[in-house]
Formats: structure tokens, C-alpha cells, sequence
């Protein structure tokens, strides 16, 4: 029970450069606070995120991956968040085979002056990793 | 192999020494997690072999330390960790070059905005956080190759939407330089709102006096091409080189033939709402906006024409043609200017008001109109039930702006409280005897002139500024309205019977604000004030985070007309830095195919939103455009061979930083006995 | 009872039972002409009172305001009611247990001392609402036309009252919280006119335990809306809730006494409760309605004496 108190959830993010980077920017300018669990890998375009960086993340330990990019119709690119927004629901069904459970994979749109909807999200979030453990590679489930 | 400016010779091949600088940014890093044990902890890294800090890193003497260790040959790649790359990314980038080193052998971590901006109260957590993002930069930093900019050549002309005073200003300017401009404006003729404002405050200038010039000027100009009663329909293309379609609406009159005689507005038997003056006077099927419009041009509005012919059997010259269609107009351009302006708040919203219930409440704009000499009304205001000139007015102040209840917007409209003072100054010029009480919140009288001319409306004409919201409005006998109010200053309920309301309403984006950051690739601000962003609040005011697109006046945010003049020679003078060097620097992070590892599946030639990826039947292979790549890497994540790689977004950039970013789990033991 | 389909539990409150049965007849012969079926709620108590009640302690209001609902719940349909006090509160109590898990656990904890369960199962209809969205003026209107031998031509002052409309958020009307007029479109019927009439929407002074405290202030109230509708020359009044109805009815007598030093002549408009209207525009009997006394009928008679209105219409008493 004491390792549980004390475990606080690896959070890696992966963020695209035009609105989700610029709305954690945003958070951080208009210091909305929220729990040390998130740190922030920053791509230019949702499309981009290749599922592997989500298995390499699980893989090495993370306790939970949040991929976040534009609104459907207001990528930079015009359509790469499109391309994601079908690989994301698959792959969180994938990694469920491979005994990680898919609510470790959050999937969000937020956009460049969606501060404060991405600091709900991440309080939200962190607290939901804590009650569903750390993740099963390193002792968890 | 790329030879930086002063000429060390980096291959990309060589084993990385990572210097790693740490900035405590004032107190905004350094306040919160240890900067010293920080650069300890760097020095234990793979590939770093130095680690320095400084207060402001992205000062002189910042940078100048990483010039000098560079110089020195002391390192070949350099991490920051200091702010958002999004803020000093180019500086550091500038500084590594100055040095010598090729700029994109450069990372920055962010443990300011993504750390201790947020963590500020959690310590430990804030060290974890930032020694993570350091140790993830520092994993990139390993990978990054050199790369070549590339440059190219900028078309030297703007493309100006919308030719309100914002886009008349910024045309004649580029114009001016010697640039070529095409103005496209929606509606028939340029001046925008500033057309339907009678006098402007503090000066009381007639509006008209100092646009009407502006606006045959820009008609004028060999060097503006314009296009009223046009649309940008598509936009391709990146900075510098831009490429256009403009649909250019069919007025059903051929202006050439047309000499502006008007007889068909006579004689036309339409007759239906007026835009230009806002529902209080009706005009033709076909008409022109306004006497002074610039083109004066005529057009008939297909939506209300009934093709009854008469005016084409009158027509002198035989200039009308109802079979005319919408021209299309494709354009190169090198940079683009959005001054699209806003829209009037609708006050229908806010329903104990009775806008369209009760005949004599109007809103400002209305007023403007009934105030102006071409109004309505030639000047004279009357109110719309009997067209009895008013001898009491009140107008309510803050009506759509400043408002939590969610049927207006939140944030102030700047203009409100100044041009009530002036509408309630120009009418009681006319008419010394009238009552007439301004409902206030607060009253913002914040640029030049402007206290002293509320001062003077105040003390020498007599108008009453009454501090308290006016909760209803109800219809009393002969059209008169009740006013409820309160007054806070004497702290009591108020309500009066007076002839006339004018509710002071705000600015507001555009309806189709939306659609026009869609074309032009610009964010709208999704919460809150809905208006386009830009790309930052107080250092780029009129850039957006397309490069080569501005925007300038009311389409950022409501304004006054010196700011949106102010602005919108900004966005021309911006835009005319970019395209005086004839050449841009686009950044390189394209994707390439390696060819020996394509198989021809064609996977990703379909994806490509900017078709830079065609096919080699040949040779069988995909094939990537480096100009029309934009590098948004979404064929890099999608080929199955992995035969894509993409610069300075590679996987072998970014899985090291995922690896990276998670410590091993004997460092996390270590988190746990904290 | 034959039905079309729509059946509701009929909450009937303390007002109605108590002092107005008249309005609890003539609803359900009204919906019975619409064959909607209104069951009864056995062991159904006050709502209790959005005013006085919610005042004073907001948990015992939830749990008192649940119990009800569970009546309903148990019965397996949503409650039809006739008071805007009572659709106040059912209305909110309602929201707020669907809505507050807090709130709904602390509810359910203290009705299984009773063995009761507050489930959430069950909306809450205004009758005005039932009259309005299921059945639509259209109907009542093609309903009314031939209803009647001759028209009733009568100018009404329409009176919404508050918790029926406040706040907008929760309640059905489509955001009409300013200048309403669904009220007005369901008693336009057979000739009838829906009058515009100085501060239409203001409180009759009723409620929020005004009556109970400041009798005299809730009569002001009642004395100020009573000279705009005397202003509009209407001839009667139409309500949707028994207090706002009490306070129009035995108000106007007790404004006729109070403050008669202040008004130009006593009021003496009847009051009608606007289901009563719409069985008088389908030929209903006025004994069917209530609106003549009857030795079953218990209850108190109107106040206000509704005979001129009979008389007008061509009805013998």
C-alpha cells in the first residue's frame, strides 16, 4: 500500500508543435498548476506520431502516454491530425493485447489557447493513473 | 558536408560533445528547482561534456558562452534548457551559427512552461520534471545532423483581404513601397464600417472627410489591383510563394458600358433591406451602397431581382446583362494581410433589452447611420416610430460586451464607452435641450484625448453619466420606453420614461471567421473571444504563426481606429521586410525516401495533403518534393518499410527521446524513497 | 381509461387539495378529452415548498423532494403537476440528485431508513409543459373551434408567475425566460386574446414566503399587477399555479381591504385557472369545471366571484 502512495505515474507526452506545445505553453504562461507527471515530447504534426513511440514509451516504463494535437479541421498541415485520429482508437485496442490497459493511452485535441483545458485533462488524468497502478512492465497492472 | 559561417567543419559523423546551459531565468526557473545540482546531474549524462548555467540565457553574455565554447572547440552540440522553444528557439539557433556551428545541431529543453510554470509549489516534482526534459534534449541533441537551409525566392507582392480603413491602409503602403497589392473586399465597395460612422472620436473628424480620400486613392494606385465584390476562395502555396483563387461575384453590370445615371434605381420595383443601413431605409433590387462608394460601381442582388427587365429595356447604354457569371482570378503572391474586420453584436440576444421588440430602442451603428449627413434620415435623428426628433435618450452602456451569462462575450469592446460619449456630444451639438443619461460600468476613456473629451461631454454638455446596469426596458404609451436602472452612486433603483434607447453593442468576430483561418491556415482562438491569434500577445502583434500571413485591425481583436490603422501599417511594414530581401530561408525539415528501402507500395503518395510526393514508375520508388514538403512527417510515420526518414524529426531523433524521457527503474527507486 | 399513450402520476401538492380541488377536477377532465391518463400518488406530502423549505435547510428539502419522486419511480411513469411552487421544486431536486453523486448517496442513505430508493427514472412535467410540448397549441386550438356554439371572445391577462420560467437552464422552453409566450399561444383558443399588459412577469408576491411573512408586502405586490390588468382592461385572469391563483383570488380581497385608501375603486376580476379555460372552450359544463359550486366539491369557493365571467359568455350560473 506504501508503494502506492509514493508512486507517481510517468507521464510521457507527445505533443504537436502548432497547437497542443503552444496551449502547454499557454498553461505554463497563465501558471495553471498541475501535478510533476507530464513531461512533453514535441513533434510538428499529430501525423507524425507513429504508434511505435507509444509501444517504445510502455515499453521503457511509462505508466501512461498522452498524445494531443489539433481540433479535426484546424491542422497546420491541413489533414495530419485526420490521419491520427484513426490510428489512435486502434492502437489502444492493440496495446489491450499486450496486457497494458488502454486507459493508459489519453488521446486529446487541444489547441493553442486550450491552456486550461489540457491542465483539467492532466490533474484528471494523474489522478486516474494512481488508482489504476503503475505500469505492469515495471510491477503494476 | 556543411561548412558553417566561420568555417568548422562538422560531418554529422563525429562523436557528439554536448554542452548543456542551464538558465535560471530570473527566478522563474531558478526560484523553484536547483540550478547548480541541475548542471550536476547534466555533467552525469552520456555525450555531455560541459555544463554551464546562466541568469538569462538568452542574453548577450548567454549567448556570447555559447559562442565562446563553441569557438573553442569545446562542444559540437548544443542543449538549452531554459524556456519554450516556441520563445528563444531562434535566438540559440542564431547564436550556435554566429559561433560557428551549424544552427540545427541545436535542442532546447523546456523547464520553464512545461515544468516550473507548473510545479511551482512542488519541488522535488519540478526537479523531476525538469531533469527529464534535459535528459530527453540531451538524447536528441546526440542525434541531430546538420542541415542546409534552404532559400527561396519571394514573389514581391501581397494579397490584402478585406479593404476596410485596416486594408486600405496597409495596400497603400506596400503599394507605396513599390510592391504590387491586390485588395479583395466581399461587399461591393471598400471603407468597411468606417463608411457607415458619422464623426470619429476625440477629434470629432468627419469619418467620411478622412476615408473617402483614402478610398479613391486605393482605386487609384497603379500598383493596387482591386477587387471588390471578391472572395479568396483557395489558397496554396507557402511563404514567398503563394498562389490565390479569387472569385470575383458578377455584378450583372457591364462597367464599362455603366455611367452611374442611376435611372435604374429608379425605376426598379424591388425594393428590400438596406445592409448599409442596417434595416432603416430600404434600397432597389439594384443599387450601389453608398454615393461615395469606391468603385462606383452599381450591382444587382440576384436574391431579390425578379428579372422583370425594366431596368434593362431603360439602361442608355445597355449595360445590363442578368446572364453574367463569377469570374475567376488566379494570383501569385509573396505575403498576405488579413483585415477582415468585425461584426456588430446582435442585441436581439439579450432580450429585456426589446431590440426588435420595441420600435425606438436602435444600437449604435444605427445611430452612426441616423447621425450621418447620407444616413436615412440626412442627418437629422428621428426616431423610427413616429420621426420624432428625441428630446430624451439614454444610451446602455456594455450590451454584449463584458458579459458571464454566455449571451455575450466576455472581454471589453475598448470602443463602446468613447463613441456613446461622442454620439450623445454630436446630437446634443444639434440640440443643447435634450435629456440625455449614458448607463455605464466603467467608464474606459484610456488613449489620447479621449479623458479629456469625456471630461468635456461631462462638464460642458451636460450629458449625465450614470454608474448602474439598466435591468429592463418596457414599452410605454406612444412608443416612449420605461428605463429600469440602478443607480449605485446614490444607491438607489431608478426608472425613468424617455423617447429613444441606443444600446451600445460590441464588437464581435465575423460569422465566418472560421472559414477564413481555414483558407488562410491561421488559428481563430478557440476559447473565449473566438478572434484570429496571434502569434504572440505582446512581441508579434500582427504576425500569425504562418509565415507570410499578417493580420491587422478588428479581425485580432476589437480596436479603435488609430490602433487599427497603427496595426495595419505594421502588418505592410512586416510584410515588406520579408519580401525586400527577395529571398526566404524555408525551414529544412523535409522528408526524404531512402530508395533502397522503398518497396513501391504507394502507401504514401495519397497522404500528402501539398502533393509533394509523386510516384517513379520508372524506377519504381516514391519521390518527395523538398520545397512542397512541409514537414508535417505524416508519411514518415506511415510507411511500412520505414523508408521515409525526415530531418530533424526522425525516429532516430525521437525514440532516443522517449528511451530517454522514462529513468530506469533503478532511478525511479530513487524517486520512491523520497 | 383509454389512453393515447401518455401516462403520468399526478402530483397534486397542498394548495389544491386543501383549498382549490376545483383545479385538480378540471385538469383531469380536460386530459381526459386528450385521453392522457394521470394515476394517483399514494403517500405523496408537500413537495415541499422552493421558497420556505429550501430557506431554511437544503438536505431536508432533497430527501422530503425524493421521497416524492420515488412515488412516481415506483410506478414506472414521470409526475404531472399543476404548481409552479411544486415544479420549483420537483424540477430541481430532481436535476440535482441526477446530476450531484454527493448528494444523491446522502438522499438514498436517509430514504432506506424507509425503504426507498431515489433512482433517477422519472422527469418532472409541468402540466402547462404536458399541454404545450405533447399535445401543442396547434391541437387544443383545432380542438376549441368548433367547441362552443359561440366563441368566447374573451381578453385575458396571462399570469406565468416565477418557478415556472426561473431559471431558464433546466426548463423546457427553449431559453424564453424574458418575454415568453408559450403560455399566451395555449389559451389563445376560441377567440380569445392574450393581452400585453404592464410588467407581465412580474411575481403575483406569493411566493418565497413572502405571504407567510410579509403578508402586507405580498399584497402590494398583488395590488400593483392587479391595476396594470385592470389598466389592460381584461376581463379575467389565467394562472398555472393555486397560489399565484390564491393570491389573485382571496388577494384581491384582501388588496380591496388593505388598500383602500390607495386604489380608485375595488378589483373584481375573476380568476381562472387555465385548464378551466380550455374545458370551457371545448364545452365543458361549468359545474364539470368547477367553476359553480357543488355539494361534492369541497375545498373553498372562489373568492372572487367567477359569475361575471359565466354571465359574459352566456353560461347561467
Amino acid at each position: 500500500m506504501s508503494s502506492q502512495e509514493l508512486y507517481e505515474p510517468y507521464i510521457l507526452g507527445i505533443f504537436c508543435n502548432w497547437c497542443s506545445y503552444a496551449g502547454a505553453d499557454g498553461a505554463g504562461t497563465s501558471r495553471m498548476q498541475r501535478p510533476a507527471n507530464l513531461r512533453i515530447v514535441r513533434v510538428m504534426c499529430g501525423g507524425r506520431i507513429d504508434p511505435q513511440f507509444v509501444l517504445n514509451a510502455f515499453m521503457n516504463g511509462a505508466d501512461g502516454v498522452m498524445i494531443s494535437h489539433c481540433h479535426p479541421g484546424d491542422c497546420h498541415y491541413i489533414e495530419g491530425n485526420l490521419k491520427t485520429v484513426r490510428k489512435i482508437p486502434l492502437l489502444k485496442r492493440y496495446i489491450a493485447q499486450f496486457g497494458i490497459n488502454p486507459k493508459r493511452l489519453k488521446y486529446i485535441f487541444v489547441s493553442a489557447s486550450e491552456g486550461v483545458v489540457l491542465t483539467e485533462i492532466a490533474r484528471e488524468y494523474s489522478q486516474e493513473l494512481k488508482e489504476i497502478g503503475p505500469n505492469p512492465i515495471t510491477g503494476g497492472n | 558536408m556543411v561548412k558553417p559561417k566561420n568555417g568548422i567543419k562538422i560531418t554529422g559523423r563525429e562523436p557528439p560533445k554536448i554542452g548543456v546551459y542551464i538558465c535560471w531565468c530570473g527566478i522563474n526557473i531558478g526560484g523553484v528547482v536547483d540550478v547548480p545540482k541541475l548542471c550536476d546531474y547534466s555533467r552525469s549524462l552520456p555525450n555531455v561534456v560541459l555544463a554551464s548555467e546562466y541568469k538569462f540565457m538568452c542574453s548577450d553574455i548567454g549567448q556570447g558562452m555559447i559562442m565562446e565554447d563553441i569557438r573553442a572547440g569545446k562542444v559540437n552540440r548544443v542543449v538549452v534548457a531554459s524556456c519554450s522553444p516556441r520563445m528563444h528557439e531562434e535566438t540559440f539557433r542564431r547564436a550556435c551559427e554566429e559561433g560557428g556551428l551549424n544552427k540545427y545541431l541545436f535542442e532546447q529543453a523546456n523547464i520553464r512552461e512545461h515544468c516550473t510554470w507548473v510545479t511551482m509549489n512542488d519541488i522535488p516534482g519540478a526537479t523531476r520534471i525538469a531533469k527529464d526534459h534535459i535528459r530527453m534534449a540531451v538524447a536528441k541533441a546526440g542525434q541531430l545532423k546538420p542541415l542546409e537551409v534552404t532559400t527561396v525566392k519571394v514573389e514581391p507582392a501581397t494579397l490584402v483581404v478585406g479593404a476596410g480603413i485596416a486594408g486600405i491602409n496597409a495596400a497603400l503602403d506596400l503599394a507605396n513601397s513599390g510592391y504590387k497589392v491586390y485588395l479583395v473586399e466581399k461587399s461591393p465597395t471598400v471603407g468597411g464600417h468606417m463608411a457607415q460612422l458619422d464623426k470619429t472620436f476625440p477629434t470629432m473628424d468627419c469619418s467620411s472627410c478622412i476615408t473617402t480620400p483614402k478610398m479613391s486613392e486605393v482605386a487609384r494606385n497603379p500598383n493596387i489591383e482591386l477587387m471588390t465584390y471578391s472572395e479568396v476562395v483557395a489558397l496554396d502555396g507557402y511563404v514567398g510563394n503563394f498562389k490565390a483563387r479569387i472569385e470575383k461575384y458578377p455584378h450583372y453590370i457591364d462597367q464599362e458600358a455603366c455611367t452611374g445615371c442611376g435611372h435604374c434605381v429608379d425605376i426598379c420595383p424591388i425594393e428590400c433591406a438596406n445592409e448599409f443601413e442596417l434595416g432603416m431605409k430600404p434600397r432597389k433590387a439594384i443599387y450601389i451602397s453608398f454615393p461615395q462608394a469606391v468603385p462606383g460601381e452599381y450591382t444587382i442582388d440576384m436574391n431579390h431581382c425578379i428579372r422583370c427587365g425594366i431596368c434593362k429595356e431603360a439602361c442608355p447604354t445597355d449595360a445590363v446583362h442578368y446572364n453574367d457569371i463569377s469570374e475567376y482570378v488566379d494570383i501569385k503572391i509573396g505575403t498576405i494581410i488579413i483585415a477582415t474586420g468585425f461584426d456588430p453584436y446582435d442585441a436581439k440576444r439579450l432580450e429585456q433589452y426589446g431590440f426588435g421588440r420595441h420600435k425606438n430602442v436602435i444600437n449604435a451603428l444605427q445611430m452612426e447611420r441616423l447621425l450621418s449627413s447620407y444616413g436615412p434620415t440626412e442627418g437629422k435623428v428621428k426616431r423610427p416610430s413616429d420621426l420624432k426628433e428625441p428630446e430624451s435618450i439614454v444610451w446602455v452602456q456594455c450590451v454584449g460586451s463584458r458579459d458571464f451569462t454566455g449571451r455575450g462575450k466576455k472581454y471589453c469592446s475598448r470602443v463602446c464607452c468613447m463613441y456613446a460619449t461622442k454620439q450623445a456630444r454630436s446630437y446634443k451639438e444639434k440640440h443643447p435641450n435634450t435629456q440625455i443619461l449614458i448607463f455605464y460600468i466603467d467608464l474606459r476613456a484610456f488613449g489620447k484625448g479621449y479623458e479629456e473629451f469625456y471630461y468635456d461631454a461631462a462638464k460642458n454638455y451636460g450629458i449625465k453619466f450614470i454608474r448602474g446596469r439598466v435591468s429592463e426596458i418596457l414599452e410605454a404609451e406612444n412608443d416612449n420606453l420605461i428605463i429600469r436602472a440602478e443607480e449605485t452612486m446614490l444607491q438607489r433603483p431608478l426608472e425613468l420614461e424617455v423617447d429613444m434607447v441606443v444600446l451600445s453593442i460590441g464588437l464581435e468576430p465575423r460569422e465566418d471567421i472560421d472559414d477564413i483561418a481555414r483558407i488562410f491556415n491561421v488559428t481563430a482562438t478557440k476559447t473565449e473571444d473566438g478572434f484570429l491569434m496571434e502569434a504572440h500577445p505582446k512581441l508579434r502583434p500582427v504576425d500569425t504563426l504562418t509565415d507570410g500571413v499578417f493580420v491587422a485591425g478588428n479581425v485580432v481583436g476589437p480596436k479603435d481606429i488609430p490602433d487599427t490603422v497603427a496595426q495595419a501599417k505594421a502588418a505592410a511594414s512586416s510584410a515588406a521586410t520579408l519580401m525586400s530581401r527577395g529571398e526566404v530561408e524555408i525551414i529544412p525539415y523535409y522528408a526524404m525516401v531512402i530508395d533502397h528501402k522503398c518497396a513501391g507500395c504507394k502507401s504514401c503518395i495519397g497522404l500528402c495533403p501539398f502533393n509533394a510526393i509523386t510516384f517513379n514508375e520508372i524506377e519504381s520508388i516514391a519521390e518527395i518534393n523538398d520545397i512542397l514538403c512541409k514537414g508535417c512527417g505524416t508519411c514518415v510515420a506511415a510507411c511500412p518499410s520505414k523508408a521515409i526518414i525526415q530531418n530533424h524529426f526522425d525516429d532516430v531523433q525521437i525514440l532516443p527521446m522517449i528511451e530517454a524521457a522514462i529513468p530506469k527503474k533503478s532511478q525511479k527507486e530513487e524517486v520512491k524513497v523520497e | 381509461m383509454a389512453s393515447n399513450g401518455l401516462k403520468f402520476a399526478l402530483f397534486l401538492g397542498c394548495v389544491i387539495p386543501n383549498r382549490y380541488p376545483f383545479i385538480e377536477r378540471a385538469t383531469k377532465a380536460v386530459f381526459g378529452k386528450f385521453k392522457i391518463e394521470l394515476i394517483e400518488m399514494e403517500g405523496a406530502s408537500c413537495c415541499p415548498a422552493p421558497g420556505v423549505f429550501r430557506g431554511f435547510d437544503i438536505d431536508t428539502w432533497l430527501v422530503v423532494g425524493a421521497r416524492n419522486i420515488t412515488i412516481a419511480e415506483e410506478l414506472g411513469v414521470d409526475i404531472a403537476l399543476m404548481c409552479n411552487g411544486c415544479y420549483g421544486s420537483l424540477l430541481e431536486v430532481n436535476h440535482t440528485l441526477k446530476h450531484d453523486k454527493e448528494k444523491k448517496k446522502m438522499v438514498n442513505e436517509h430514504l432506506a431508513k424507509i425503504g426507498r430508493e431515489f433512482k433517477g427514472t422519472a422527469k418532472i412535467r409541468h402540466v402547462i409543459d404536458i399541454m404545450y410540448h405533447d399535445i401543442g397549441p396547434e391541437k387544443i386550438r383545432n380542438r376549441t373551434k368548433y367547441g362552443r356554439k359561440v366563441p368566447l371572445n374573451l381578453n385575458l391577462a396571462v399570469h406565468y408567475g416565477c418557478h415556472l420560467v426561473k431559471p431558464r437552464d433546466i426548463r423546457p422552453w427553449d431559453n424564453q425566460v424574458e418575454n415568453p409566450t408559450f403560455f399566451d399561444e395555449l389559451v389563445e383558443i376560441s377567440g380569445c386574446k392574450s393581452l400585453n399588459y404592464k410588467d407581465k412577469f412580474m411575481c403575483c408576491g406569493a411566493g418565497g414566503g413572502v405571504r407567510g411573512a410579509f403578508k402586507e408586502l405580498s399584497l402590494d405586490y398583488t395590488r400593483e399587477k392587479l391595476e396594470n390588468i385592470t389598466a389592460a382592461q381584461a376581463d379575467a385572469i389565467i394562472t398555472g399555479c393555486p397560489f399565484c391563483h390564491l393570491q389573485f383570488d382571496l388577494g384581491q380581497v384582501e388588496v380591496n381591504n388593505i388598500f383602500k385608501d390607495k386604489i380608485s375603486a375595488p378589483f373584481s376580476i375573476p380568476v381562472l385557472y387555465f385548464t378551466q379555460l380550455i374545458g370551457l372552450a371545448m364545452g365543458m359544463k361549468a359545474e364539470e369545471l368547477g367553476m359553480i359550486r357543488s355539494p361534492d366539491l369541497k375545498g373553498v369557493p372562489p373568492f372572487t366571484p367567477v359569475k361575471p365571467i359565466l354571465t359574459k359568455i352566456g353560461e347561467s350560473a
